[in-house]
């Protein structure tokens, strides 16, 4: 094959191909090479590479080049590491965006000296591609664990968090602390004034204790039914309990009508509160169960109120007074 | 018996800890935060053993990084992470909120790069200091399971194969990743790259 032949054939890809000698100086510039920079054969050849691309000094593909020609090593630039090193333009008449690039340099053995193959593959529709399947699915992921009622996070984002959370809490020895939220006689509610104002309600609550946590940057998640989950890392049982009482008084004080309440002539909830540095033997039920305790007490002792979790008292003193 | 010396395995250790070293440096510019690698420990094994007693055990999906070296010896240079921190480590170079569930063929390519830097920095390190030249080609990734590693595969070579062994760590936001580094080398090769340390080291006066 003659060397004229040899430049034929490599106008005809659909690559851009750049030969460099030892002193880096183009000897080869293929047409597509001249379609992205609007630059032909004859305006580059023998001046350096990084004289035409001043640009390059700052970049891996100058070490790369380097690499090739006085190691003979090979190279890979990919697209999602480097920003598009080259000034490469659909239309360089009009340049607006760079292509994106993904480049490979080998060294090439050339009248007893090295050279240096750059070539150039577009792949900004791939790049494009991949962004918009990322968008999508970072969409898809969020809807898969928001509420579709009330647009908080729903039970499967709180398991998600919880794993998450407890996990780091026990590597790093921190507190987590665990808000249990139910509305008081929610069932009350639902019978008197059906289940359309119910769902209505629970996005109300749903709202108020997502925006009193905006600062803090906590987000509730819907556990269940009537009743919401609030995660705190690094929180101790005093800070989740002053968390809790300030929910609980934003829920009173936007005085949503309960007719049929026991407690109140508006909504009310009672919150649990339990907070726990993760010793060996504690798993993440232990966390929500004694959330749990602690919201039944705060049931029992009269709802609209927060209680923490008190362990067991291990001196029996109500035993010895029998 | 084929084996290397303490003072080989020094010399060696550390050639390729100023390699990897440089590769961080590379790392570290391209993702502007920094970039932490070092090869703590070299081990020699029988080609045939690596897979039963390195890889085996600690876990079975891998992402596997080769490049092929042709010199004064010939090696294949193959860096290697459990497929899981390979992924956390291309997220945290990409971007640190991706999950590694949403990597996709793009970031394989990322993967190539980063094992790109890190093999060339080594051998480039090996070149420059045993003043030899090596032809090194393109990088090649795989996933891969152990059971299936292309290059452990034929069991005819492995007889005849030795594998330098280097522990990698690399941190990079506070988190620590460790794979491993694998020089695949034939028995002569891994003698020419003996004569080329032990004529470095009487270079340098020590031996």
């Amino acid at each position: 094959m003659n060397e004229l032949f040899g430049a034929q054939l490599l106008d005809h890809l659909q690559s851009g191909i750049v030969l460099l000698n030892q002193e880096t100086k183009i000897c080869a510039w293929n047409q597509w090479m001249t379609r992205h920079t609007a630059l032909d054969l004859e305006q580059v050849a023998e001046q350096p590479f990084a004289q035409l691309f001043p640009e390059i000094v700052t970049t891996r593909l100058q070490d790369c080049i380097h690499q090739a020609l006085h190691f003979k090593l090979s190279s890979i630039l990919t697209p999602g590491l480097n920003l598009a090193i080259l000034p490469l333009y659909k239309n360089p008449k009009t340049p607006t965006q760079r292509l994106e690039q993904l480049i490979y340099i080998t060294p090439v053995p050339r009248y007893m000296q090295m050279a240096c193959l750059i070539q150039i593959h577009d792949m900004t529709a791939t790049v494009r591609r991949e962004r918009r399947l990322r968008a999508q699915s970072t969409s898809l992921i969020a809807t898969t664990y928001r509420d579709a009622l009330t647009g908080v996070g729903n039970r499967r984002r709180f398991d998600h968090d919880l794993m998450a959370f407890f996990t780091d809490a026990r590597s790093k020895q921190q507190p987590l602390a665990l808000l249990m939220i139910d509305i008081d006689d929610f069932k009350a509610y639902n019978d008197q004034l059906g289940h359309l104002q119910g769902d209505e309600c629970l996005t109300q609550v749903a709202t108020v204790l997502q925006e009193g946590l905006r600062q803090r940057g906590d987000s509730v998640a819907r556990y269940g039914g009537e009743e919401f989950a609030l995660l705190l890392p690094d929180a101790d049982v005093d800070l989740a309990y002053s968390i809790a009482e300030r929910l609980r008084t934003l829920i009173e004080t936007a005085n949503i009508p309960h007719p049929a309440s026991r407690t109140k002539p508006h909504i009310t909830i009672s919150i649990g509160v339990s907070a726990l540095i993760p010793a060996p033997h504690q798993t993440m039920k232990t966390l929500i169960e004694q959330a749990d305790q602690a919201l039944y007490q705060a049931k029992d002792a009269g709802r609209n109120r927060c209680l923490s979790y008190n362990p067991p008292q291990t001196d029996n003193r109500i035993k010895k007074t029998d | 018996m084929l084996e290397i010396n303490e003072l080989q395995g020094d010399a060696l250790k550390e050639l390729f800890n100023l390699g990897v070293g440089r590769a961080a440096h590379s790392l570290s510019m391209m993702v502007n935060d920094e970039v932490e690698l070092s090869t703590p420990d070299i081990l020699l094994v029988q080609a045939s053993e690596v897979v039963t007693t390195l890889l085996g055990s600690e876990f079975s999906q891998l992402s596997m990084v080769t490049i092929d070296f042709i010199g004064p010896f010939n090696a294949t240079a193959i860096l290697l992470f459990p497929e899981r921190n390979a992924l956390s480590i291309v997220s945290h170079m990409l971007d640190p909120h991706m999950l590694p569930e949403e990597l996709s063929e793009f970031e394989q390519e990322a993967m190539c790069e980063i094992g790109n830097i890190i093999l060339n920095a080594c051998m480039s390190s090996l070149a420059d200091e045993f003043q030899i030249e090596f032809e090194g080609g393109l990088p090649v990734h795989y996933f891969s399971d152990t059971d299936s590693l292309p290059l452990f595969g034929n069991q005819h070579l492995l007889h005849e194969q030795v594998v330098l062994l280097l522990q990698i760590h690399l941190t990079m936001r506070q988190e620590q990743v460790q794979g491993h580094l694998l020089f695949l080398l034939s028995v002569s090769s891994l003698n020419a790259l003996l004569d080329c340390v032990d004529r470095y080291l009487a270079r340098l006066g020590i031996s």
